[in-house]
């Protein structure tokens, strides 16, 4: 089934290594993914956005208007982008920062403070994998635990065993915050 | 061999490595950087050479005096250098020299706008620099698409000495997306070819062109022989998807990522009853007159032109072929917005429900 994921941010966030990641993850898994950045001339701090397209069979068009799931790691991102995810979608925030009150009924919201966690667990760069545990945990259909841990592996694997760690760690937490978010 | 997540720019550079070029000269510009940025560590690997020039004018004339030494050389910018290479591609062509040129295209006129957009298609097709000379021109719509065309691009440019264009728009060169690579073909050793400067035998001296300049008549003969090339461009060598045409009565025509987009909403509207297809030109130039000249007028209705360029440009020579035997409507955006799929779809809905009446 085809699904869209929606990453927003600032720039230096991980906005755009999250999506490579989630898109890789998915080939990975024997999927058909296209990953698609948007950003202007900046390189940090300016609004980051990118979208993924996961599907079973070859994906026609990459450019879908609104998305099944949206990850918002910023306030400015979430104003932005927040209208774009579907009715019956997914919502991650990082309320770390993403601080307005989400009012909408109609999707699941699954609200982690992302930055804190990273934090706590010991490096602030590893926020953006607490946001794809919490993209996993809620069931998102786009990609499995299991495909994630392989992608940790081989990305972080030939590094200090403590940054996979770190990342193994992020990506349970999120997990967590996942679940229980859908468990309500 | 298996299919890898690339993006758009890199599956570009990779494919011009397996196609055995083994020069590069560019100047950065956005939405391409990641093509000479790919080569500057890809070329050297190869035993290649890779430069970025001073300028775009030294670039391609670097890619001029390579291609005259028999090597497969490649250059790559977006519209505003493109214009700057302007000089450097008429050179190529006037002295029969094969080379390959890439627009990863972005909004325009001027400056423009470091986004996508497909606004150089009249200066792609029509005339890439001075002097009223053509050229291929290779338009994907799916990055093993991408990788395809500039593979066999080269193949194009040594049959008939003559640059070949890859125009592509910054979407697709910023998307990454999945593809299978080629083999490796083995690189051309210089001074084999007709055309080389340091070739040492069998060539007769007169197949070279050591100058640009011509006189009158030998530049009038060589300008009638490009005319028969071009002629049998049109006849063997139009690359063209045609999509849902048989009982079509709406004919959207798009190239590039907009054809993608226009895709998925044609597979819609045919789910809704609508009858609708899609002429895609891959070459741009030549453009897919046939596919125009084969169909029905007693049941097409309607032409509808999906690019991202305003005004329309592609919009010419749809008219050309279709000669007032059913109005051509529009959809475009430009500047550097994108289309997205409800967009698309509900544009062309409206024109189907309207035409229809």
């Amino acid at each position: 089934m085809k699904k869209s994921l929606v990453v927003s941010g600032s720039g230096g966030q991980g906005v755009m290594s999250s999506g490579i990641m989630v898109a890789q993850t998915a080939v990975a898994a024997g999927k058909c993914a296209t990953y698609l950045p948007e950003y202007g001339p900046e390189q940090r701090g300016g609004s980051a956005k990118c979208t993924v397209v996961v599907n079973d069979t070859e994906i026609i068009s990459p450019l879908a208007s609104k998305c099944d799931t949206l990850i918002t790691m910023n306030e400015q991102s979430y104003k932005k982008f927040g209208a774009s995810l579907k009715a019956g979608g997914v919502l991650i925030a990082n309320t770390s920062r993403v601080i307005s009150p989400i009012t909408r009924e109609d999707i699941v919201v699954v609200a982690v403070p992302a930055d804190d966690i990273a934090v706590e667990l010991g490096n602030i760069k590893c926020a953006n994998i607490v946001l794809i545990g919490a993209l996993i945990g809620a069931d998102a259909g786009i990609i499995t635990e299991e495909a994630m841990l392989n992608s940790l592996t081989a990305k972080f694997g030939s590094k200090k065993q403590e940054v996979l760690d770190l990342n193994k760690a992020a990506l349970a937490k999120g997990i967590e915050f996942g679940k229980a978010a859908i468990a309500k | 061999m298996a299919k890898v997540l690339v993006k758009g720019n890199e599956a570009i550079a990779e494919a011009a490595v397996r196609a055995g070029c083994r020069f590069f000269a560019g100047y950065p510009i956005t939405p391409q950087n990641e093509i000479p940025e790919y080569l500057s560590w890809r070329l050297p690997e190869v035993g290649g050479v890779f430069v970025q020039g001073e300028s775009e004018v030294a670039s391609v004339n670097m890619v001029y005096g390579a291609a005259a030494s028999g090597c497969r050389a490649m250059t790559s910018s977006s519209g505003p250098g493109i214009s700057l290479k302007a000089e450097g591609i008429s050179y190529l062509s006037g002295t029969q020299l094969p080379a390959v040129i890439v627009n990863i295209s972005r909004g325009g006129p001027g400056l423009g706008s470091i986004q996508p957009a497909q606004q150089d298609y009249l200066q792609a097709t029509k005339a890439l620099g001075h002097g009223g000379f053509r050229v291929m021109v290779f338009a994907p719509s799916t990055l093993q698409e991408a990788v395809d065309l500039t593979y066999s691009a080269w193949d194009y440019a040594e049959r008939d000495r003559n640059p070949v264009l890859i125009l592509m728009d910054g979407c697709l060169g910023a998307i990454m997306e999945q593809v299978e690579f080629p083999e490796m073909k083995e690189p051309m050793r210089e001074g084999t070819k007709n055309w080389s400067l340091n070739r040492v035998e069998g060539v007769h001296r007169s197949d070279r062109l050591l100058t640009p300049y011509f006189p009158e008549a030998m530049l009038e003969m060589q300008n009638k022989s490009r005319a028969l090339m071009v002629k049998r461009w049109e006849e063997n060598d139009v690359k063209v998807e045609e999509f849902m045409l048989d009982d079509a009565e709406f004919v959207v025509v798009a190239y590039g990522i907009s054809a993608r987009v226009a895709k998925e909403a044609i597979l819609k509207l045919r789910e809704e009853g609508y009858k609708i297809g899609m002429i895609r030109p891959i070459t741009l130039f030549p453009f897919p007159k046939e596919s125009f000249r084969k169909l029905d007028y007693t049941k097409v209705k309607g032409f509808i032109d999906i690019e991202l360029a305003i005004p329309a440009q592609m919009r010419d020579d749809i008219a050309l072929e279709v000669k007032d035997r059913a109005p051509i409507y529009e959809y475009c955006r430009s500047g550097g917005f994108l289309f997205d799929d409800d967009g698309v779809y509900t544009a062309v809905k409206k024109i189907l429900d309207g035409g229809a009446k």
